[in-house]
């Protein structure tokens, strides 16, 4: 994390109080290392001057930190009204099946990992979902398998 | 200062009193959970709401500050339907552990909903599963984290009274898990803290696992010999089922409150060091390694002060007496060996190693009375010299205060003093290697069978109360010498405890104007 | 009627400053800080009768005035872009198209409320949000709408982005607050209020991203003009985000006063295939649910009220009647057993429990006195909560158990469910 640092002190520098700086830092970490590790957990800890469980309670609180790596390609695929009413079930139930993984799994050669998530904010394209950073809709089972085959090479 | 009614009953308070503070004042309990006076507000368990008129919506009793004619109702119907559904939101994920939870008897959640009553569940579907049951997370404390009712109690206690920061909620939701941070312990010297305060059984304390049920226990009130902090305690004991627990007789012990000295809390050196009431005690008198009566024991013992009587040697007689015993007895050995024998040789302070004080409650002196010796016996004699006159053979009566000599000058030293001594007596609750070179043992009781005081490090005169009679044949140290003396034809004549005190109270200065009335469960400072 | 909030949207690069400068940008911004009193601003903010439109519909001109004047600690703007609300994706496109419109309405807000820190919270799956804004930003730093001494004025103002981390309670304003300061989403106990003491204890304005663009149009053309533009208590147009079972989903900027009926099947194109309408939410899914026959009402706050819903996030979603109700429930109350906090005891045990009777119920597998007891269930979460979160879930998830109780007990009965077309609309 040491290459870190700059960027860190940076970020630190806009808030009136350095622990404020705790999800920027993050965020930050994650972009670089693709998770959050115990250690990183506890370098920023005390760079921040925070309890180090405190730290570990918000990577558990927020959903999108993790701890574990994703797939190179990870589906978060929305399951809130808009997109249900628009077949949201049925893509997630597809997407298990081509796959064959459930929410919370990533392949066995973590090309692809699945999560479901409430409301993106983007009903307006529903049903839908974030590939990665990018936000997909008007999802449909060919659409998906489109998708998958691209991204598996 | 703002007055308000509360259920009916009128109270002024300071201003900045929160309704639930100024009911427990008004001794109107209003059902918590996640309150505690000695930590920050939290608001979240959400079943102190009561009513206030002129207010729409139930307020929460813990954190509404009170206003001047602030009218409270704590058990309208509105408040009850609240209660009654907060209670069953929290039971719809709790397990039904009562049967194996030692909590049961003393839980929040069984005594709420006997007082509440929504004894027909409504719950049908599969209650949240969670990670560790049944989970060791330090050396003292068990976690169970479906019993865990997200109070945040032990973690705010963590955060700001010991500041060590091991505990924390994590993930979200009604999948919250309290847990530690992973990889680390509960291993602070007030991790036991925790399960007191925790309301239901999700913090349980290894010491006391399956031990005994709470209904058996009778509390005694006493003060934790364990330094000289003298934290407030109580006794918690049981003599009705011998056949459990190798005929124990104290379970475990609470601290007790007490703004002045530990508030609410105590450390685990004191809380765990309570197996030596029951375990390696002196239980019988004994000569010679023989067990004899106690008309055996004191005649010997009086033999041997008479023949230095008769030879006015008096300088030939050494008293290492102690800072754990009680004013009580302490002013029964100044009376006897210093007033009635004109014994000079007489000092506590034997010189064991002292501990490290933490920078809470603990105390580097491990003595519970160091204070009341000082004052009682004054400085006088030294103890060391006193050890040196032993070694050399110029004492004819060394009498030890329950001390372990071997540990603190070495087997060989003991050797030699029962050897040049002619008469070493011991007198102590436990066993220890100097038993074995002493040539009387006078079996002691301990604190927890006492009635007396101790002098804190604050200079707090606080009572201890006996819980029960001294095991075996022992008997309080006061009482000994009392009997001593009588046989000795010099009888300084106490009845009880309290006549003892009363005496203190007339001859010593710092004691003056005290009594146990005064001094009460709280104690009382004594004067400069 | 004249376009507000979305009056970029088509332009070409609508988000850089050369575009939004074209168009009298940031004179508004300009007016208030050289012509302009807090004093005067507040009032003309009043008097346009600008409501939040995040969801709760307070008046704006009120809120700045909560601000102490006395107070010596710095004052804070946080601007709420959590946009978490299921149904809403309006702010995403002023952030994404017309970001120098919500800078122009910080920068006039916080000169009122004395703040020299702006936060914007955007919610963190809004990546390009973020980038959008923070070239925004910059853009403004450059040309000296940002920074120290703005516009030649004296004012100084800094505004940061705040990424957030996937968790929809931080769109409440007092779990935001905890959430900038680096901790759990956790809604605080109130009072006090943050307008006394909020972000870092300092008093504190939390405002909605759309209610901050109304505000430089409001000072430039000024206030009358914005009120009339809308209906009753409630000035200026809002954006209704339509979704669900319509033809045309998408963002639609109209008047306040339109009336449900009309943005559905005027502007959203109505029921896609030809099918019936059968239940709306007004306003995000926090909104009671309105059955068919409820929709000539209008969409401005008080109205809504009346009509025993609300106005909320203005996120309409639209329910045909392939919809089985009780299933529609059941998305509710997993969506709100999904993203309670999990601080307060009735919301964090409750949501997950009416989530589970919900789901049991529309499984076939519910008792008759397991839907007796369901309302009574839901009732005891909202008004004993720490925030609006467990009101939430008693209003919404109980108007489908009121609204359609006949599918509830159907689904009880015959352990099947009654919507013949069960279609859930399959994915075309």
């Amino acid at each position: 994390m040491k290459e870190l640092l700059p960027q860190m002190d940076k970020i630190t520098s806009q808030y009136e109080q350095k622990k404020a700086a705790l999800l920027p830092l993050l965020h930050l970490v994650q972009e670089k290392e693709g998770l959050i590790s115990p250690e990183s957990e506890k370098k920023i800890a005390e760079y921040l001057g925070i309890p180090v469980v405190h730290v570990h309670e918000v990577i558990s609180f927020y959903h999108l930190f993790r701890q574990k790596p994703q797939g190179k390609c990870h589906f978060s695929v929305c399951q809130t009204t808009s997109c249900a009413l628009r077949g949201g079930e049925e893509i997630i139930e597809h997407i298990q099946k081509r796959l064959g993984i459930k929410p919370g799994e990533t392949t066995p050669d973590g090309k692809f990992s699945l999560g479901v998530v409430e409301c993106l904010g983007a009903c307006e394209i529903a049903p839908m979902m974030q590939c990665n950073k990018d936000y997909v809709g008007f999802l449909n089972k060919k659409k998906i398998d489109e998708l998958i085959d691209k991204s598996a090479h | 200062m703002p007055k308000l009614t509360i259920d009916g009953k009128q109270i002024e308070v300071q201003a900045g009193t929160t309704i639930i503070q100024a009911a427990d004042k008004l001794g109107i309990n209003i059902p918590r959970y996640c309150y505690h006076p000695a930590l920050p507000v939290a608001g979240n368990c959400r079943i102190c709401m009561v009513e206030v008129e002129k207010q729409p919506k139930l307020q929460i009793a813990c954190y509404t500050p009170v206003a001047e004619g602030m009218v409270v109702k704590t058990n309208s119907p509105r408040a009850i339907e609240a209660h009654k559904s907060v209670l069953e939101f929290l039971l719809v994920n709790h397990p039904v552990d009562c049967p194996v939870c030692d909590q049961a008897g003393e839980c929040k959640l069984q005594d709420y909903y006997m007082e509440h009553g929504q004894y027909n569940s409504r719950l049908v579907d599969v209650k949240v599963k969670k990670e560790k049951k049944a989970f060791s997370i330090g050396p003292t404390v068990m976690l169970d984290q479906e019993r865990c009712i997200l109070c945040t109690r032990c973690v705010r206690f963590a955060d700001n009274i010991t500041k060590t920061s091991e505990f924390g909620v994590f993930d979200r939701g009604d999948h919250s898990q309290l847990d530690v941070y992973p990889g680390r312990q509960l291993d602070n010297n007030y991790s036991g803290n925790v399960v007191d305060i925790c309301p239901v059984g999700a913090l349980t304390d290894k010491d006391f696992r399956f031990k005994c049920r709470v209904w058996y226990l009778e509390p005694t009130r006493s003060v934790c010999p364990g330094c000289s902090m003298g934290c407030n305690i109580t006794v918690e004991w049981d003599k009705s089922r011998p056949h459990q627990n190798k005929k124990a007789r104290v379970m475990r012990l609470k601290p007790r409150l007490n703004p002045d000295v530990n508030n609410y809390w105590m450390c685990d050196v004191g809380r765990y060091n309570y197996p030596f009431i029951d375990e390696n005690r002196v239980l019988f008198p004994q000569y010679k390694g023989e067990p004899v009566s106690w008309d055996q024991a004191i005649g010997t013992v009086v033999q041997t002060i008479n023949a230095v009587k008769k030879s006015a040697r008096l300088d030939r007689i050494g008293v290492l007496a102690s800072a754990q015993l009680t004013n009580e007895d302490l002013f029964a050995v100044r009376k006897f060996f210093k007033d009635t024998l004109k014994v000079s040789q007489v000092d506590f302070k034997v010189s064991e190693k002292p501990g490290h004080n933490d920078d809470f409650l603990l105390k580097a002196d491990r003595n519970p009375n160091t204070a009341g010796a000082q004052v009682i016996l004054g400085q006088g004699a030294d103890a060391n010299e006193i050890i040196q006159k032993a070694t050399q053979g110029e004492l004819d009566l060394l009498y030890v205060f329950g001390h372990d000599l071997v540990k603190l000058c070495g087997k060989e030293t003991v050797e030699q003093i029962s050897q040049k001594v002619k008469l070493l007596v011991f007198e102590g609750s436990n066993v220890n290697d100097t038993c074995g070179f002493a040539h009387v043992i006078l079996p002691g009781a301990v604190y927890a069978e006492k009635d007396g005081t101790f002098t804190n490090c604050q200079q707090r005169v606080q009572r201890i109360l006996p819980a029960f009679p001294p095991l075996g044949e022992a008997k309080v140290d006061w009482e000994i010498l009392s009997l001593i003396s009588e046989k000795l034809g010099t009888p300084i004549k106490y009845k009880k405890s309290q006549d003892i005190f009363k005496d203190i109270a007339k001859t010593i200065d710092a004691f003056s104007e005290m009594s146990y009335e005064k001094i009460a469960d709280q104690g009382m400072t004594a004067k400069k | 009627m004249q376009k507000i909030l979305t009056r970029h949207f088509d332009q070409a690069d609508s988000h850089r400053l050369a575009t939004y400068l074209k168009d009298k940008g940031y004179e508004g911004a300009r007016k208030a800080l050289t012509q302009m009193t807090p004093v005067q601003i507040i009032e003309e903010i009043k008097k346009s009768y600008l409501r939040g439109l995040g969801g709760a519909g307070f008046a704006t001109g009120m809120k700045w005035g909560f601000i102490p004047k006395d107070n010596p600690k710095p004052k804070y703007l946080v601007v709420n872009a959590d946009e978490g609300e299921p149904g809403t994706f309006k702010d995403k496109y002023i952030l994404e198209q017309d970001p120098h419109a919500l800078l122009e309405g910080i920068i006039i807000t916080c000169y009122t409320i004395g703040s020299h820190k702006a936060y914007v919270y955007i919610r963190g799956e809004y990546l390009r949000s973020i980038q959008r804004l923070q070239g925004a930003i910059d853009e403004a730093y450059k040309q000296g709408f940002l920074g120290k001494g703005i516009m030649g004025t004296t004012f100084d103002l800094d505004v940061v982005i705040h990424q957030g981390a996937g968790a929809y309670i931080c769109g409440e304003e007092t779990a935001l607050l905890e959430s900038l300061e680096g901790k759990k989403g956790f809604p605080r106990l109130k009072p006090p209020f943050p307008a006394v003491v909020g972000l870092f204890g300092c008093p504190t304005v939390i405002n909605n991203v759309e209610t901050l663009a109304c505000v430089a149009p409001i000072i430039l053309n000024g206030s009358e003009w914005f009120f009339k533009l809308g209906y009753g208590n409630q000035g200026g147009n809002r954006i209704f985000c339509v979704s669900g079972h319509v033809n045309k989903p998408g963002i639609y900027e109209l008047s306040a006063g339109t009336t449900l009926r009309e943005i559905i099947y005027e502007h959203a194109g109505g029921i896609r295939d030809g099918r019936k309408l059968k239940a709306v939410i007004p306003g995000g899914i926090s909104a009671p649910i309105l059955t068919e026959k409820e929709i000539d009402v209008k969409m401005d706050f008080d109205s809504l009220k009346t009509a025993g819903t609300m106005a909320g996030s203005g996120g309409i979603i639209v329910m045909d009647d392939s919809t089985c109700m009780v299933w529609a429930a059941m998305v509710a109350a997993r969506f709100f057993g999904h993203e309670s906090c999990g601080q307060c005891s009735p919301c964090r045990e409750g949501s997950g429990w009416v989530y589970r009777n919900v789901h049991r119920i529309y499984g076939g597998h519910g008792r008759p006195v397991d839907l007796a007891n369901l309302p009574g269930i839901i009732g005891n979460i909202g008004g004993n909560t720490i925030c609006a979160f467990g009101d939430a879930v008693t209003m919404s998830v109980g108007s489908y158990v009121a609204k359609f109780r006949s599918e509830f007990e159907y689904h009880v009965q015959e352990k099947k469910c009654n919507v013949v077309l069960n279609l859930q609309g399959v994915a075309s």
